[in-house]
């Protein structure tokens, strides 16, 4: 079951960023979709491994390939749920998890049947260009390192609270990480499409146990808000430097989910 | 935007190190592993090393640090790599000379790095008296914590 889960981990890794990667509005905002059902089959895997008594790590291997174009991205997609297939369980959640991936496959061969979806892929040129808008290289290095940051942060807070949440018993507990996933899943998103118009789309790094087995909650709670106070003051930073109003007001909005973060994050102490 | 910045500025390599960092994630079977801890910060950096005689044959880290600690560890883990034990102890001087001026936050993420590699032979010294460590831990005596104005870095 834990190979399932790290098999599972990695897929919804890989339907995430094809999403991220693919330009095309309706393609991207579909695989998006079901990046989240994946995330879902994640937890529901998780939580059958606990059930078995047995645990789960975050341990994957997998890269992130340059790929060229869209058919490229999408015909790796389609391996890859095909391979977890022939793993998945034959169970209720197997299933379920089986329907849900056959439905995945079919709109996957929907779109490689029309030529005209196979676009070049723009985002590992590592251009740092970004198109419409007129920013100096001093913008771009600071949003391109701010974007390296943040989006590793997103994806760890994400698995992080997911390891919390499946072990808590508390009520109020569970609903504030789920809150907390569901924000860390919209900065992800945000992020990683960013990432991609500017050519250096890349997987966060892997996460080591030290960053995820916590011990003591108070302490992580603590210190967490301490980073989010950082975060907030990097979002400030570059809102500021940024002379652009679309992107800054953009940076502003993403500061005063931060600061509520922090409110939801004080619930748990 | 002083803050921002990492080692040589954003050129390719750089930028090549962030989307893709090399030898990072645990080693399939490391006969040693060093931790350097910032506890101001809660960062760290975890190397395990497989050291054959005097040859590093092979190495990975990781780290929840930031980017400039991810850019130091790849570097770092790439030059040492099939190399002595001896030139990985110069390296991170070697990369300091290649990476020209650091920031003091660089520096400490740099010396991060090298402690933990440092921590990784003390585990392999320890190991070789016969006594029982998985790992062994160093503290960073410096935190790469920027210091409010007026308050010393301990």
């Amino acid at each position: 079951m834990s190979k399932l889960y790290q098999t599972k981990h990695e897929l919804y890794l890989s339907i995430t960023f094809a999403s991220f990667a693919i330009n095309d509005e309706t393609i991207k905002s579909r695989l998006y979709e079901f990046s989240l059902i994946a995330f879902r089959h994640m937890k529901w895997i998780g939580r059958a491994v606990l059930e078995s008594g047995n645990d789960y790590n975050y341990d994957r291997k997998m890269t992130l390939y340059k790929r060229n174009d869209v058919f490229e991205i999408l015909n790796a997609l389609k391996e890859e749920i095909i391979a977890f297939e022939m793993i998945n369980s034959e169970d209720i959640l197997g299933e379920r998890i089986r329907t849900d991936d056959e439905y995945l496959l079919q709109y996957l061969s929907e779109v490689l049947k029309n030529e005209t979806n196979n676009t070049p892929v723009t985002a590992f040129n590592m251009k740092r260009e970004w198109l419409d808008k007129n920013l100096a290289q001093e913008q771009i290095d600071a949003l391109t390192l701010f974007l390296f940051e943040e989006s590793y942060k997103e994806y760890e807070l994400i698995l992080v609270y997911a390891f919390m949440q499946a072990r808590t018993n508390n009520v109020t507990q569970y609903d504030v990480f789920q809150d907390l996933i569901d924000e860390s899943h919209f900065h992800l998103k945000s992020f990683g499409n960013m990432m991609a118009k500017m050519g250096i789309l890349a997987l966060p790094r892997e996460l080591h146990e030290m960053t995820y087995v916590v011990k003591d909650l108070e302490k992580f709670v603590v210190d967490g808000i301490a980073e989010e106070e950082a975060a907030k003051v990097m979002c400030k930073e570059l809102s500021d430097a940024i002379k652009d109003e679309e992107l800054s007001k953009f940076f502003d909005f993403i500061n005063y989910q931060e600061s509520y973060h922090i409110e939801l994050m004080k619930r748990l102490l | 935007m002083e803050k921002i910045q990492v080692p040589e500025g954003m050129n390719a390599e750089v930028i090549e190190h962030l989307m893709y960092p090399k030898n990072y994630g645990k080693l399939d079977a490391p006969n040693c592993i060093g931790i350097a801890m910032d506890e101001k910060t809660n960062e760290y950096v975890i190397f395990y090393s497989l050291i054959d005689g005097d040859i590093v044959k092979d190495v990975s880290y990781a780290t929840n640090g930031c980017q400039d600690t991810v850019v130091v560890g790849s570097m770092f883990t790439d030059m040492i790599k099939g190399e002595t034990v001896e030139y990985a102890h110069g390296a991170i001087e070697k990369m300091g000379e290649k990476l020209g001026v650091m920031t003091p936050q660089q520096q400490i993420c740099a010396e991060m790095v090298l402690n933990a590699f440092v921590a990784s032979m003390m585990n392999l010294e320890n190991l070789a008296k016969g006594e029982e460590e998985e790992v062994h831990i160093l503290k960073m005596k410096e935190s790469c914590e920027v210091p409010e104005e007026g308050e010393k870095n301990e």
